[in-house]
């Protein structure tokens, strides 16, 4: 996992379309990536069980198991692993519900080749820079709250929780940039791989979570601050 | 789902709490009077003794009963109305997320190809196999497009149906095939009986719609190796045709709901999600059209589904 060398990356592809299956297996293995194709939530399951996956591509909308359901599965075992969604759905609705569920990102049919082709490596790119940033000191202490951003777990004074892997990259992201202002902007180019169809609206929806997790009071934050038209300030306190 | 149920349980206790209301207005109303008139009673005695006050009126009461009554039973045709309005609005909001799915499954798979075609040194194999992948899914655009035509004209009876006199055992047989081939089924998966034959006066084109859904479904729920078999009876006045798989059968509260416009049964047994809703809701159309019955049967889950469609034999008159 900690390979530089993306191509190499084994990814499960769960898609219930023969056609569109077919097309992204051809398509993703030219790129060099290794493919196993699920056709539906129960098998994807299984094949996620017994193997070792570096991403998910997954569809929403599947038999027996649908991607919700099989994206929980993923995460609860794996709370690291980068899953990418394919749907057909556009509401905004599922679109939330598929990133606070653990999506990392969320692609809509008909889509780009080349687009979703950038996703993948960005998500990979993504998982290497950050088991390379934790590998020295996964620890992390900032008021009464502690992160391992190797196992996700991080407690809360004595409130323990898991973060997901989209959670922890980005609480990454704000520690490494502690006492500066990260725009909304920033954080969409460099967490989410500047990707039009999250809204800003998204990054709100994470930063409130985080702040759910992280702050004695969510309304009245300490660490994680908004600035006025900027966007937000990552400030640890004293006791960095 | 939830949101239907939700919307369900919140009509009907807006429909129990108005019910209240009326009962309440309605005792109220029985209070008024009674008081009303006890206190003009005394008033009258004491004014007048002279004046023999009547028995209250009866008119003015019963009347303000019945329209009471007749107000609260207005409410319940509204109330049932407005329920059947609100199930059809959520099945068409599903109606609406399934078609988008539909349509924007193939048409992702033929951008897909498109595209690697454009950026990508295919060879030619690889190119033949792409190009078929495409057709099949244009073919599978058309189909959507034209049964979603083909349902609005049948609903507004503009589908000018050609009926012809046919002979069953000839017909039939033979338009079934044509279905199975469309779906490449062999003949050991399906097999065609005919018993007896009579004529039957028939509209070809939507018949082979009407088969072609049928083994649509059979495929798309299946898990094992799907076997069908269609028997054809042709008795004195009637042709009954009954067509049988070994799917994954429907459960018996489901099979009331099957012909409904937009209705499609949520389980998380079903090894397909494709679909609109609308194949069964047609064919029943086509057969009403018909004058003849369609029904389905099922011993339960697991243990196949059997449609039988009774169709009436044609008669010349001389």
């Amino acid at each position: 996992m900690n390979d530089d060398n993306f191509p190499s990356a084994k990814i499960l592809l769960v898609e219930d379309e023969e056609s569109l299956a077919k097309g992204l297996e051809y398509n993703l293995s030219e790129e060099g990536y290794r493919v196993d194709i699920a056709k539906d939530g129960k098998q994807a399951i299984e094949m996620f069980d017994k193997n070792n996956y570096d991403v998910v591509v997954l569809d929403i909308m599947l038999p027996y198991k649908n991607g919700f359901e099989v994206a929980e599965h993923i995460r609860d075992k794996n709370p690291q692993m980068p899953i990418l969604m394919l749907t057909a759905r556009t509401s905004v609705d599922d679109r939330v519900k598929g990133l606070e569920i653990g999506a990392d990102d969320y692609i809509t049919k008909p889509f780009h080749l080349k687009e979703l082709l950038l996703r993948i490596e960005g998500m990979l790119r993504r998982k290497s820079w950050y088991v390379k940033s934790v590998s020295t000191n996964p620890f992390y202490h900032f008021g009464k709250n502690e992160i391992n951003f190797e196992n996700l777990r991080c407690k809360h004074g004595k409130h323990e929780f898991h973060l997901t892997h989209f959670e922890a990259i980005l609480m990454k992201y704000l520690i490494e940039n502690k006492g500066r202002i990260i725009s909304r902007k920033e954080l969409l180019e460099n967490v989410w791989n500047l990707n039009p169809e999250v809204e800003t609206r998204t990054v709100d929806i994470f930063i409130s979570r985080l702040r759910k997790y992280f702050e004695d009071d969510p309304s009245n934050p300490v660490y994680i601050k908004s600035v006025r038209s900027s966007g937000y300030i990552f400030e640890p306190g004293k006791k960095d | 789902m939830i949101r239907r149920r939700h919307s369900f349980v919140s009509n009907l206790a807006i429909f129990i709490l108005a019910q209240l209301f009326w009962l309440a207005l309605v005792g109220l109303w029985i209070y008024w009077y009674v008081s009303n008139y006890l206190i003009f009673e005394k008033v009258g005695e004491k004014v007048s003794p002279q004046i023999n006050v009547q028995a209250p009126e009866v008119f003015p009461f019963v009347g303000g009963l019945i329209l009471l009554v007749g107000l609260s039973f207005i409410m319940v045709l509204i109330f049932r109305h407005l329920n059947v309005q609100i199930r059809l609005t959520s099945l068409y909001d599903n109606f609406i997320a399934n078609i988008t799915h539909e349509l924007k499954s193939p048409l992702s798979s033929i951008q897909l190809y498109l595209e690697t075609l454009k950026t990508r040194e295919v060879p030619p194999d690889k190119q033949l196999e792409f190009f078929e992948q495409m057709l099949r899914d244009t073919n599978r655009l058309q189909n959507l497009i034209n049964s979603i035509l083909e349902i609005s004209a049948l609903e507004s009876k503009k589908q000018r149906e050609n009926f012809t006199i046919k002979s069953a055992k000839d017909f039939l047989p033979k338009i079934i095939k044509t279905s199975a081939d469309n779906f490449r089924l062999t003949d050991d998966v399906i097999s065609i009986s005919v018993e007896g034959d009579s004529n039957i006066l028939i509209d070809e084109h939507s018949f082979k719609m009407l088969f072609d859904n049928l083994i649509d479904n059979s495929i798309k729920y299946n898990t094992g190796n799907l076997k069908i078999r269609v028997k054809i009876t042709c008795k004195e006045n009637k042709v009954e045709i009954e067509f049988k798989d070994n799917g994954i059968g429907i459960e018996p509260k489901e099979q009331k709901n099957i012909f409904k416009k937009f209705y499609r049964i949520y389980d998380s047994d079903i090894p397909n999600v494709k679909g609109t809703g609308l194949g069964l809701y047609w064919i029943k159309g086509i057969i009403k059209n018909h004058n003849g019955k369609i029904s389905v049967y099922s011993e339960g889950k697991g243990k196949g589904t059997t449609f039988k469609i009774i169709l009436p034999s044609y008669k010349s008159k001389k």
